[in-house]
């Protein structure tokens, strides 16, 4: 599939938004039964407000996907049946009620009002999260998508995201809470890193179909692709399949997963281990794993395979690898003789 | 309910794309235009197209079988590509089951298209929004037309008569009577998609390859020293000698 850069970079800023207000919002949480010292109100306010800017952007930065940006409310219309439409509401209400809370916060309200927008806020954070990942998990026709790690580790990115951050803020403003942050960074790159690594290794594991059964012809007899009615790509070869992605996957998931998880994991154990803490330390940790998702994305995007391509014979064969020349057409056997 | 569809004969298309040029042809002037094209004089002529001819080979040479399947919009009775539209431009319609796109409220977020098996639909990149065969709903309900001619443009124009367009539920048309009699059959049924359009098989020709190649390979046949050239290539120059000259004398 072609990658759109516009939800490539929605999902760096919604994750980080969302990851970051669930953590934030989770501390405030626990004060409310005495566990912990809550954040000091100007530290809220700073984060509260990089998070509606980080969603705002995020929303502003998505419609860059729509052939109509003044139509996008539309989207709103078919709740009951669409995932995008879904995601579309549930984003919304997350940066209204994100808003309600911080005044709600900042003015002193009634803290049974004020709790009560953070927890729809919170909620929300996780339903926008978990729509947009069913945009991609609920297509049954990219297989490579369909399934539920690929929802799973979505949330988990969102929750890697908050984490980095989040103890970049506690070494920033003194917060009492570096140590459960280094903890909880190190849990989700990690938790993410193997379902990323699931991920993967499932589209070793399945099962394709072949361009015999999109034809509906018989399966025992090999089946070519010869013209395609077009003398150029058109929007389906250039949307389904790309071309110079498919080319560059080999280099870029490793990448990905190096710049992702392996480094991030690397500095955060290295600043548990010795004790380490700067700024350095944990501004490229966050870093790193926001530069890293923005390939990690870009790959899940390219790795997509979808089953429209059998007719154009893009379609990778069964039990592909994902190294160089798995979309190379058999050339045609011609022998006159048995 | 009734399910307008076309019925497709593989038998008799001959590949000519006439069904698919009438189409844009049509569809460009009429309610539903224009369909975008893009550098139509330059290298790369891109454009929207409904209906695509595509050509597949079946077998191994030298048995095989070409054939061509036009694919355009199939109108699937359980069509993916309409509850995922967060708009509710991507619908259905009750009365004759035409899958359609209403492009005042189309967002242009190509979640259809992604949704759609069979790669039917096309993203406008001039009006921004997605398009897709509409069964030509504008002639065939068209009251200033004479009854013969309220038919869709691809199926008027197909010179091979291929194409045949009805109610596939309808146990008195047309459509449904071919469809039972010869075997219609529909796209990727693994699909769940349940298309409406169907495609008649093709009746197997059985040629005698023996006799064939005692004809073809002589020297004099002008196609004998292409066959020998493509016949060298996959041999990698080993030819099995006696058996040569015996085939070829
Ligand atoms: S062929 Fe594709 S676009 Fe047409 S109704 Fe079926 S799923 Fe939708
Ligand atoms: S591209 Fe248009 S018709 Fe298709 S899902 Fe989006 S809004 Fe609906
Ligand atoms: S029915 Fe009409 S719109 Fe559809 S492929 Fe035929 S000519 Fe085109």
């Amino acid at each position: 599939m072609h990658p759109p850069m516009s939800l490539i970079f929605f999902f760096l800023t919604a994750g980080t938004s969302i990851g970051l207000f669930i953590f934030m919002y989770a501390i405030e949480f626990l004060k409310l039964f005495g566990k912990g010292q809550g954040l000091p109100q100007e530290v809220i306010l700073k984060l509260g407000v990089l998070e509606l800017i980080l969603i705002g952007l995020g929303a502003f930065g998505a419609s860059f996907h729509l052939g109509h940006k003044l139509r996008a409310w539309k989207a709103i219309k078919r709740f009951r049946t669409s995932w995008l439409s879904r995601e579309a509401v549930f984003s919304g209400a997350y940066g209204f009620t994100l808003l309600v809370y911080l005044v709600l916060n900042q003015v002193g309200a009634n803290p049974f009002f004020e709790h009560l927008f953070g927890i729809l806020t919170f909620v929300l954070g996780i339903l926008s999260g978990f729509s947009t990942a069913m945009i991609y998990a609920s297509n049954k026709f990219v297989l490579e998508w369909n399934s539920s790690i690929t929802v799973i580790y979505y949330l988990l990115m969102y929750l890697m995201l908050g984490s980095t951050l989040m103890a970049y803020f506690s070494y920033l403003y003194n917060l009492p809470y570096l140590g459960v942050f280094i903890f909880l960074s190190f849990l989700f790159i990690a938790l993410a890193f193997g379902f990323r690594l699931a991920f993967n290794i499932r589209q070793f594991y399945l099962k394709r179909p072949t361009l015999n059964e999109a034809l509906n012809l018989p399966h025992n007899r090999p089946m070519r692709v010869i013209d395609t009615g077009s003398t150029t790509d058109n929007y389906c070869t250039e949307e389904f399949f790309y071309r110079r992605g498919k080319e560059m996957l080999s280099t870029v998931i490793p990448l990905a997963y190096l710049i992702t998880f392996l480094v991030p994991l690397f500095l955060v154990l290295y600043a548990w281990i010795t004790g380490t803490a700067n700024h350095w330390i944990f501004g490229l940790t966050y870093l790193f794993v926001l530069f890293g998702s923005a390939l990690e994305r870009w790959s899940f995007f390219v790795e997509g395979n979808h089953v429209q391509n059998l007719f154009y014979g893009l379609y990778p064969e069964q039990g592909y690898t994902l190294r160089k020349g798995f979309m190379e057409r058999k050339e045609t056997k011609i022998s006159l003789y048995g | 309910m009734a399910q307008f569809a076309l019925v497709i004969d593989l038998n008799t298309c001959v590949g000519c794309h006439a069904c698919a040029t009438n189409c844009k042809e049509w569809n460009t002037q009429a309610a539903f235009g224009p369909l975008s094209d893009f550098d139509p004089y330059g290298a790369h002529p891109e454009g929207v197209w409904y209906n695509r001819i595509m050509t597949y080979e079946m077998g191994e040479f030298p048995n095989t079988q070409v054939f061509h399947l036009p694919k355009s919009c199939l109108h699937c009775q359980d069509a993916p590509c309409v509850p995922v539209c967060p708009t509710g431009a991507s619908y259905k319609r009750e009365q004759d089951g035409i899958v359609l796109v209403n492009y005042d409220d189309c967002i242009g977020c190509k979640l259809c298209s992604w949704s759609c098996p069979y790669g039917c639909r096309e993203y406008d990149e001039a009006d921004k929004v997605m398009k897709k065969c509409t069964l030509c709903i504008d002639r065939i309900y068209d009251e200033s037309l004479p009854p013969e001619h309220r038919k869709p443009a691809c199926v008027l124009t197909c010179p091979a008569r291929a194409r045949f367009f009805g109610d596939i539920e309808d146990p008195e048309s047309e459509v449904y009577k071919v469809i039972e009699e010869r075997n219609g059959f529909v796209l990727f049924p693994d699909m769940g998609t349940n298309p409406g359009n169907h495609y008649l098989p093709r009746i197997e020709t059985k040629i005698n390859i023996e006799e064939f190649e005692k004809h073809i390979l002589k020297p004099d046949n002008p196609l004998f020293l292409e066959v020998m050239k493509r016949h060298h290539v996959s041999n990698k120059g080993h030819v099995p000698e006696e058996k040569q000259v015996e085939e070829v004398v």
